[in-house]
């Protein structure tokens, strides 16, 4: 059987070539900023797992000229002894700068912010120094105007720079969503079939046979049994967090990773009772009789038990367990694997604690709904897969993935299927969660096919698709030649001029006419500009000398003239860009050409 | 093992083969246009000033072995690799080799390094430009350190990402000397 798995997942590891995928370095460090008061703002990176920034590599400049801008507080970062450069600061996880500022002029509506950082990768290549940017309006700052901005929806992600910054924040916070989530799995798997029956026996277990007891004392030897299964646990997650720190290169890889989820996608399968995945039994009763020698009603003894019983590991606990274990290994924290597990355990323990509180009348029957509550750890797990692998797939991969995922939950929570009269809260609740996830479902379907580019709005490809049908066409001028370029730009007077490389069969062009030059704040700034293009369809003797002078190899590619008539230098777009980034280099062209 | 497992088994391997073949096929495809065959040939016409300002092209060297070593003295894994190519340089230049370094750093810093290091083969800058032609080559994150390795006849040979031990260097260099 091993045999068969390793030959398996060989040939499936084969079929890429062996070139490591690496993150471009807007998804390695992503960027986000807000006003965090009237003179302060608060600048998040969430840095990729395997990458880091450097300390003191960052350069911040603030715009227009009548913010002035403060010294960095730039948290301390892991100090280490690099051979080149002796020792440095470095950043991972999540990182937040403040960045205080002053006004002089009180009238600025917005502020400019570029950032630059600079950051490695650990599998051993540097990025050149990045440039990112964002406008933080500082009417924002007043209540009312944020709340006039935030429109709710499920997949409408609304505002660019503050609402970035609120998701940077979610994920700050992230450490007690996972404790708190962790806790939540731990309830969830108390409830599966092989561990809540069982409730009962351990609890006359650690009481002791045959002597009476008070609630209180019940009580008391129910926590100590759940904190003996919880030190375990912890200890389990804090190895897995130390050798995912030690794996760090390897967890780098696609390979390793998409191994990673292959794993998860043969455990959801043992929850979904294809096969068993427990310790084998041998072992098993071994433990239980060593635990079974330490006797009940001591609070020792009950301690030792809960270490040891937390070591058996069953059918229903073990895969979820080895997921969880996975999960913090990927994410390589020890802090959080150790935490985490430790609420894990407490969340299973918390049914044994109510028997003990309440002498069995707080029990919940156990009956075929725990099939169910199984068969969700599988389907979570199978989420973990996909997860997993997700940096490394196209966006609309992922949406499909999920698509698949949530419909085919659905069809499981009997979507389709009518309720009986009869039904009972519990059907009708399951039916519900199962539209909601139909629902989903469908839109990342629909994501896919449409080319959306954001996981967290699937629709956003027909959105745009609509609104561009309907937007008046931008008013470029056309120019044939270098000498016709050049009479334009002389003629801009004192403009900023936007020479844009278009061609017929060039599929980005496209894609920049109708989801970025639609946008209306793009709008809003192009009637600040000259606009030309260059349609280089046919390719002539013109065309050719044109993308020569720009040195460009073919459309698409964006070019900006100053006031002066000069190239600005290190400003071109080249290829695709969204309109949020696009707004930020139609500024700083603005701002350079005055 | 039960005859279902297995069948479950071989199906899990079989669509995860079709994945990874399809985000191979797509990841290739992505960079449509960009043949690099072609994308040499304009990192090879590419102008860059040298670190006393005066204009080269890569592809004065056309006729040699030539190894493009992308680099930068604030880039820690950059600065590794270079004693292998000085090293090199010395061995097998005779031979034909030459490695040119395209910096992408200020002008001043490179002279220093070179002065420190001791660096025996020819130094040019780099820009935004650089990086692109970079990009376009299949270095898709455009990261440093970044080498390519180019025959006597300005076929690419090989692309490297991240700094190269001399056992592997030299292993591609033999042939095509």
């Amino acid at each position: 059987m091993r045999a068969v798995l390793i030959f398996l997942l060989a040939i499936s590891c084969c079929a890429r070539a062996a070139e490591p995928d690496l993150l471009e370095p807007d998804q390695a460090f992503r960027f986000a900023a807000r006003l965090k008061d009237a003179s302060s703002i608060e600048i998040n990176y969430q840095i990729a797992r395997g990458y880091y920034l450097y300390r003191d590599k960052f350069q911040f400049t603030l715009a227009p000229a009548s913010v002035k801008s403060g010294t960095p507080q730039l948290p301390p970062g892991r100090k280490y002894r690099d051979d080149s450069f002796g020792e440095v600061e470095t950043y991972r996880g999540s990182l937040s700068i403040v960045l205080p500022f002053e006004l002089a002029d009180a009238d600025v509506p917005a502020i400019r912010l570029t950032a630059i950082s600079q950051g490695c990768a650990d599998i051993g290549v540097c990025y050149v120094p990045h440039e990112q940017k964002t406008e933080l309006r500082l009417a924002s700052l007043s209540p009312g105007a944020m709340r006039s901005e935030a429109a709710p929806g499920l997949f409408s992600k609304v505002g660019s720079a503050a609402d970035d910054a609120l998701v940077a924040r979610v994920f700050e916070g992230g450490f007690w969503l996972v404790i708190a989530s962790f806790f939540g799995f731990g309830l969830l798997l108390s409830f599966t079939p092989c561990v809540l029956p069982m409730v009962p026996i351990l609890s006359s277990v650690i009481v002791g046979a045959g002597r009476p007891v008070t609630k209180s004392k019940g009580f008391v030897l129910a926590i100590v049994y759940v904190l003996g299964m919880a030190i375990t646990y912890a200890a389990a997650g804090v190895a897995a967090g130390l050798s995912g720190a030690m794996l760090s290169v390897a967890l780098q890889n696609p390979w390793v990773l998409g191994a990673f989820a292959l794993v998860f996608v043969a455990l959801a399968l043992a929850m979904f009772g294809v096969y068993d995945l427990q310790l084998p039994v041998s072992l098993q009763s071994q433990l239980a009789d060593a635990s079974s020698r330490f006797h009940g009603g001591h609070t020792v003894g009950v301690f030792v038990m809960g270490v040891l019983s937390a070591l058996i590991l069953g059918p229903c606990v073990a895969a979820p367990l080895a997921g969880a274990l996975l999960y913090i290994g990927q994410s390589r924290d020890v802090v959080m694997g150790g935490s985490a597990l430790f609420a894990m355990a407490l969340g299973m323990g918390v049914p044994l604690l109510a028997v003990g509180a309440s002498a069995g009348a707080l029990m919940p029957k156990a009956g075929p709904w725990m099939e169910t509550v199984k068969r969700g750890f599988g389907t979570l797990l199978l989420g973990m897969a996909i997860y997993v692998v997700s940096p490394f797939l196209p966006v609309s991969v992922q949406m499909f993935l999920w698509a698949a995922l949530l419909i085919v939950t659905a069809i499981y929570l009997r979507v389709i299927d009518p309720l009986p009269p009869a039904a009972h809260g519990f059907q009708k609740f399951s039916k519900g969660l199962g539209i909601i996830a139909l629902l989903a479902g469908l839109a990342y379907l629909v994501g896919a096919f449409s080319g959306a580019r954001d996981i967290l709005q699937p629709l956003s490809g027909l959105r745009v698709a609509e609104s561009g049908s309907t937007a008046p066409e931008t008013p470029f001028e056309r120019i044939r030649s270098g000498a016709e370029l050049d009479s334009r730009v002389q003629a801009a007077a004192g403009r900023t001029v936007m020479l844009d490389f278009y061609a017929d069969w060039c599929v980005s062009c496209k894609e920049m006419e109708r989801y970025t030059f639609s946008d209306e704040r793009v709008r809003a700034r192009f009637r600040d500009m000259v606009l030309l293009q260059a349609d280089v369809t046919a390719n002539n003797a013109d065309d050719a000398a044109l993308l020569r002078r720009f040195r460009l190899f073919g459309p698409p590619g964006i070019i900006f003239f100053d006031r002066t008539g000069r190239e600005i230098q290190g400003l071109r777009v080249i290829g695709f860009q969204s309109a949020d980034r696009f707004v930020a280099v139609l500024d700083q062209a603005l701002g350079l050409g005055q | 093992m039960k005859a279902r497992t297995l069948a479950v088994l071989a199906l899990v391997a079989g669509l995860s083969t079709a994945g990874g073949v399809a985000v191979h096929l797509w990841s290739r495809g992505g960079s449509a246009g960009t043949d690099p065959a072609e994308v040499v040939e304009r990192i090879l016409a590419a102008q860059h000033a040298d670190v006393k300002g005066e204009t080269r092209r890569l592809g004065d060297w056309r006729g040699r072995v030539l190894i493009v070593n992308y680099w930068a003295t604030w880039c820690a894994p950059c600065r590794e690799e270079i004693p292998v190519f000085v090293k090199l340089q010395e061995r097998y230049g005779d031979r034909g080799l030459q490695f040119v370094g395209i910096a992408i750093d200020q002008p001043g810093k490179v002279a220093e390094f070179a002065r420190e290091f001791g660096i025996n083969y020819p130094l040019l800058l780099g820009g935004v430009e650089t990086i692109e032609l970079v990009r376009q080559v299949g270095n898709r994150a455009g990261v440093l350190p970044y080498t390519l390795v180019i025959d006597r006849k300005g076929k690419l040979v090989s692309r490297e990402l991240g700094a190269l031990k001399e056992d592997r260097l030299e292993g591609l260099i033999q042939p095509l000397l």
